[in-house]
């Protein structure tokens, strides 16, 4: 283990690469999470669809992204795609990262959906509002709100998971800190800076969450 | 059906207009290359002092220089992209870079995705072992355990003495492991261990296995980059800022065939 005199100095030494590094991680993760709100949102309406074939491609869609591990898939977007179309580095990473997201967005969102009462949608099609009013108006609303903590849960992993970008060239936090790490023959010194810029990124964005919660809960009484 | 037509339709879309991305720049001699005026050459920067970053996150090393210096000779921008060492065959077969200098040793089964220019240094793997090792030959490895990186040369070479082989990411890693007590020895390159050993490692190189030619890394669709990147090769060897960039980084010349 590195001295913590050692370790406070490299931190200090080393910030501008990795606040670099970091807005990188932002990037990446901002992406994935939105585009993979967008994703998750799709396929979990096209379960709770009445049409099978519609269920069907959703199943398909959440069984692939999680049956295979996230760096095959990051690789897959990266290289194995490459001889039809070549994705840009960071588009590669990011879209990886929201199609794996997605579905368990979509897991989030099609459980929180199906956890709203019955009798939510009988009462408002019995007002008279068509099915997708009622949905947009009644039950999505509901859902949202239950689903905020296993989405904020969902918001950290993505975050972490964001490291395995390293992969594919994208200098982002995992992948500074273990390039600057090797370099400078100081695995663990660096290990432990990264874990620090981690535990700050997390600890900001539960905060975040615990807000967005707090606020939905206001509009509630 | 209308609307599957235009979901088709607009996926078709989709797939030209991204497919328009990937082609690459053509030049007058028919070679070709991501931006006509740049030169993007992969290195893994994790393969010191081949191959490393400043702590600035700056690429440098012997491998980079040349790769600079050739393209220079070629009259393009150097633009050098660290990607992971397993990666970088990959990526130059499929477009990330138009060239690799990360010091590939040739091998037929590399031979048989990319294609490699002349070699720009011949260096060879050497048995890496703690201090207190007995291992001293190749004949000692057997059924001991060795680490290697992915993606190297040096994996198959275990392979002819042991079957016990671990994997790491990197050189580094693997010469870290070794130094803190795991494994029985690792297989590098000499200059690489030698490197490592001076920074503080508790290791000691043994026999030095055998030799090997390094050479810059080119997708198989592109001669005539390749025969430009020959020259070029040829005219810094001529000229000597091969030599000049292995004595600045080795303190010895090991761009010249050994005898």
């Amino acid at each position: 283990m590195p001295s913590f005199s050692h370790f406070f100095e490299t931190l200090t030494g080393s910030t501008n690469v990795f606040i670099d590094a970091m807005l990188l991680t932002l990037e990446l993760t901002a992406v994935s999470i939105l585009v993979g709100i967008v994703i998750g949102l799709f396929f979990a309406l096209l379960k709770i669809s009445n049409v099978k074939v519609l269920g069907y491609i959703s199943d398909i869609y959440v069984y692939l992204v999680r049956g295979t591990p996230l760096i095959v898939q990051i690789f897959i977007l990266y290289f194995g795609i490459s001889g039809i179309f070549l994705l840009p580095d960071f588009w590669a990473a990011a879209l990886a990262l929201a199609f794996h997201n997605g579905a368990y967005i979509a897991e989030i969102f099609r459980g929180t959906i199906q956890s709203i009462d019955q009798g939510q949608m009988e009462a408002a099609r019995s007002l008279g509002m068509p099915k997708s009013l009622a949905l947009r108006r009644i039950i999505l609303p509901q859902a949202f709100r239950r689903a905020l903590p296993p989405l904020g849960n969902q918001f950290i992993i993505g975050l972490k998971d964001s490291s395995l970008a390293a992969f594919i060239s994208m200098n982002e936090l995992f992948n500074v800190a273990t390039t600057l790490g090797s370099n400078n023959f100081d695995e663990m010194t660096y290990l432990l800076i990264v874990a620090v810029y981690y535990l700050i990124l997390v600890a900001i964005l539960t905060l975040l969450v615990n807000l967005f919660e707090k606020k939905l809960a206001v509009s509630d009484r | 059906m209308k609307m599957k037509t235009k979901l088709v339709l607009s996926s078709l879309f989709l797939l030209v207009f991204l497919g328009g991305c990937a082609e690459k720049d053509r030049l007058e001699d028919g070679s070709k290359l991501i931006d006509k005026d740049t030169f993007v050459f992969a290195a893994s920067g994790e393969f010191k002092p081949f191959s490393y970053v400043e702590n600035d996150m700056t690429l440098t090393g012997f491998d980079v220089e040349v790769g600079r210096a050739v393209a220079k000779e070629l009259g393009l921008e150097p633009v050098a992209k660290r990607i992971k060492f397993k990666g970088i065959v990959e990526g130059v077969k499929t477009g990330r870079a138009d060239a690799a200098v990360a010091s590939h040793t040739i091998n037929p089964q590399r031979s048989k995705h990319v294609a490699f220019s002349t070699p720009y240094y011949y260096s060879g793997p050497q048995i890496f072992v703690r201090p207190d090792s007995k291992i001293k030959t190749v004949d000692d490895l057997k059924g001991k355990e060795v680490a290697v990186a992915k993606g190297s040369t040096y994996a198959s070479t275990a392979e002819k003495y042991t079957g016990n082989i671990k994997m790491y990411d990197s050189d580094i890693t693997a010469l870290k492991a070794l130094s803190g007590g795991r494994h029985d020895a690792v297989i590098t390159d000499f200059v690489t261990g030698k490197t490592a050993a001076k920074e503080g490692f508790k290791i000691e190189g043994r026999q030095l296995i055998e030799r090997s030619e390094q050479a810059i890394v080119l997708p198989q669709d592109n001669p005539q980059l390749l025969k430009r990147v020959n020259e070029a090769l040829e005219n810094l060897r001529q000229d000597g800022t091969l030599s000049k960039i292995s004595k600045e980084y080795f303190g010895q010349d090991i761009t010249t065939k050994p005898e």
